[in-house]
């Protein structure tokens, strides 16, 4: 249960790291839900190759928001998404308020459960992270959207540079239903020459690498908020889904870990439902407080 | 359809080719995969943080439900995967990709540069029977030179040009393809190696389509994460690892 709102399991694959769900429906279904790629207004070609750079312990990409922006999103892609029997979250994104009020708008089709506000993406320079990191910005946006749309909204936060508890809570006040945490880390990838790999010259790094702080922020955020916290960030297998949980999110995002085995989000879901049953179906609310506590 | 689970295969044979190309026959367990000639595997490297994601590498040749690899140690990944011993199991997803097109009774050129001959190998082997074949190898050194004597088993005519002029004639591949398209009607062209070979040969080739074998850099092999685009002429990109990775070079911009 996320707001009200019944998903079959609590393990969704992340937006950018499934497709729209096309490529592989019959994951998709078996999950608690999937998240678009990000949709803009206008399509968006993306940014120059190399996109991706492998590191230690995670990857940095610089996609860039490729995508055929609202428009075909709704003709060619939602029609193939009917029946899912998953929840089905559309990633948004833009660099003002008014375009994701545009889009919010036009996504009223009852196969959509959720819109995922991104205002996160370190791959936009003119929006994205900067929206993500003023707290007022967020307000604004998240009201002006909620003023639009009766779906389940959820807020992807960003803790490039910013501390999301305070950018969770205005998302919290603006009526957000829940929020996302976190987004990819600002990173940078020289080559031997010590210029930018990467054609967007900058990325986001996501993986393993990042799973400590990223546990960091969902603790401190669920701390901070009282709508549910759903926690990402290099979860690659059951026991580090269960650590969210007891970190305080309701339910987890996977995304990395769908690029190096497309069914590896449910191989997740199988392994967390073990874990949960071999510790007797935990409450994970004790867990946090009896951690709070020490 | 692209598969969504992994399998476990063994390394049946490993052989050294060059100095820096070896050889994998693997035996995928409980499965039947059937790739067709374009078609790559991402092969997931021994476990080590460092090493993440998949290495896309092409079928080079299959036996029964054997697959074999030939592998270019270029990084930390092939590296790694050059250091296991046959018997190692490892972890593969595939085949992926859209295959190469299949012609009958026509001319064939196959254009392989370096390591890039390997996929055209398994493509020879499926058409040798119904077409004729000339395949040109393109590599720096004479010592780098492989698979020359499987092509001419196939009854392949073979053409090699070394930039150390030990083997065949000293240059680049390039130099050979116009001279060759000259004394062939109506061919088909299939070329595997560097985009800038690529691009030369498609300009040599004029109006005949050429199928070119791409590269690059992949997240995830199977068309979720588009990481892998090439140009498309008439705007946007397409997916390497699901459009392609064989595509027809008139329609991209390299
Ligand atoms: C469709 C396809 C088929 C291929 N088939 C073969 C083959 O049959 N034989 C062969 O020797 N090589 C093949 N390659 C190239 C091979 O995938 C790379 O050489 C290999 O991934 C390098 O890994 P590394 O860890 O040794 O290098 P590193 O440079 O350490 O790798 C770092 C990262 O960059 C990626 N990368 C580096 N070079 C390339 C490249 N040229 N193409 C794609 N990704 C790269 C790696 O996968 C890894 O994610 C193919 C590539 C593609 C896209
Ligand atoms: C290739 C790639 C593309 C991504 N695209 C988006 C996107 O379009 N919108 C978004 O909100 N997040 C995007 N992300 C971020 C992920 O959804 C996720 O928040 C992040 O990768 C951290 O989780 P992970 O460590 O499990 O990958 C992308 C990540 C990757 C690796
Ligand atoms: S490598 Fe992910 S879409 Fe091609």
């Amino acid at each position: 249960m996320l707001a009200g709102v019944k998903f079959r399991n609590p393990v969704i694959a992340a937006s950018g790291t499934f497709g729209f769900g096309l490529e592989y429906r019959q994951i998709a279904q078996k999950l608690g839900g999937i998240v678009t790629k990000a949709i803009t207004l206008e399509p968006r070609a993306g940014n120059p190759m190399p996109r991706i750079a492998e590191v230690c312990g995670g990857i940095v990409n610089s996609v860039g928001l490729e995508n055929p922006g609202i428009q075909r999103f709704k003709t060619e892609i939602l029609p193939r998404l009917r029946n899912l029997k998953s929840r089905l979250i559309v990633n948004i994104a833009g660099s003002k308020t008014d375009e994701f009020v545009q889009i919010a708008e036009m996504l009223e089709e009852d196969q959509i459960t959720a819109l995922e506000l991104n205002l996160s993406c370190p791959n936009v320079r003119e929006g994205g992270v900067l929206l993500g990191q003023n707290p007022k910005l967020v307000k604004n946006l998240t009201s002006a959207v909620r003023k639009r749309t009766r779906k389940l909204l959820i807020v992807k936060l960003t803790a490039n540079f910013v501390d999301p508890a305070v950018t969770a809570r205005a998302a919290e006040d603006s009526g957000a239903d829940a929020v996302t945490v976190i987004n990819t880390l600002f990173g940078l990838v020289l080559d031997e020459n010590g210029q930018p790999l990467l054609g967007g010259r900058t990325g986001g790094l996501s993986g393993p690498a990042i799973k400590p702080f990223a546990l960091f922020c969902v603790d401190r955020v669920a701390a901070a908020v009282k709508i549910p916290v759903i926690g990402c960030g290099g979860i690659m297998n059951g026991q580090d889904a269960y650590e969210f949980l007891c970190a305080g999110a309701k339910m987890v995002q996977v995304g990395t870990a769908n690029l190096i085995t497309p069914d590896r989000s449910w191989k997740i879901v199988r392994e967390l439902a073990v874990i949960c049953r071999l510790k007797k179906s935990v409450q994970f609310k004790k867990v946090r407080k009896a951690r709070c506590k020490k | 359809m692209n598969p969504a689970t992994s399998i476990s295969a063994s390394i049946i044979r490993k052989t050294k080719l060059t100095s820096e190309i070896f050889s994998l026959w693997v035996k995928p367990e409980n499965t039947e995969s059937n790739p067709a000639p374009g078609q790559f595997y991402g092969i997931k490297p021994p476990d080590n943080a460092d090493l993440l994601l998949r290495r896309p590498i092409s079928v080079a040749d299959t036996k029964n439900d054997r697959l074999r690899f030939i592998i270019r140690v270029t990084g930390k990944g092939t590296a790694a995967l050059s250091r296991l011993p046959a018997g190692t199991k490892i972890d593969i997803l595939g085949p992926l990709g859209r295959p190469a097109p299949l012609v009958y009774n026509k001319n064939v050129l196959l254009c392989g540069g370096g390591v890039g001959i390997a996929p055209l190998f398994y493509l020879a082997r499926i058409l040798a029977p119904s077409n004729r074949i000339t395949t040109i190898i393109g590599v720096r050194r004479a010592e780098d030179l492989i698979l020359v004597n499987d092509f001419r088993t196939l009854g392949a005519r073979v053409l090699i040009s070394t930039e150390d002029g030990k083997k065949g004639i000293k240059g680049i591949l390039t130099d050979l393809v116009p001279r060759i398209l000259d004394k062939m009607a109506e061919p088909v062209i299939y070329a595997c190696g560097p985009r800038e070979m690529l691009k030369k040969i498609d300009e040599i080739a004029g109006n005949l389509p050429v199928w070119g074998f791409l590269e690059e850099r992949m997240g995830c092999g199977t068309g979720i994460c588009y990481c892998c685009g090439i140009r498309k002429k008439t705007g946007g990109y397409l997916r390497i690892c699901r459009e392609g990775p064989v595509v027809n070079l008139k329609e991209v911009d390299l």
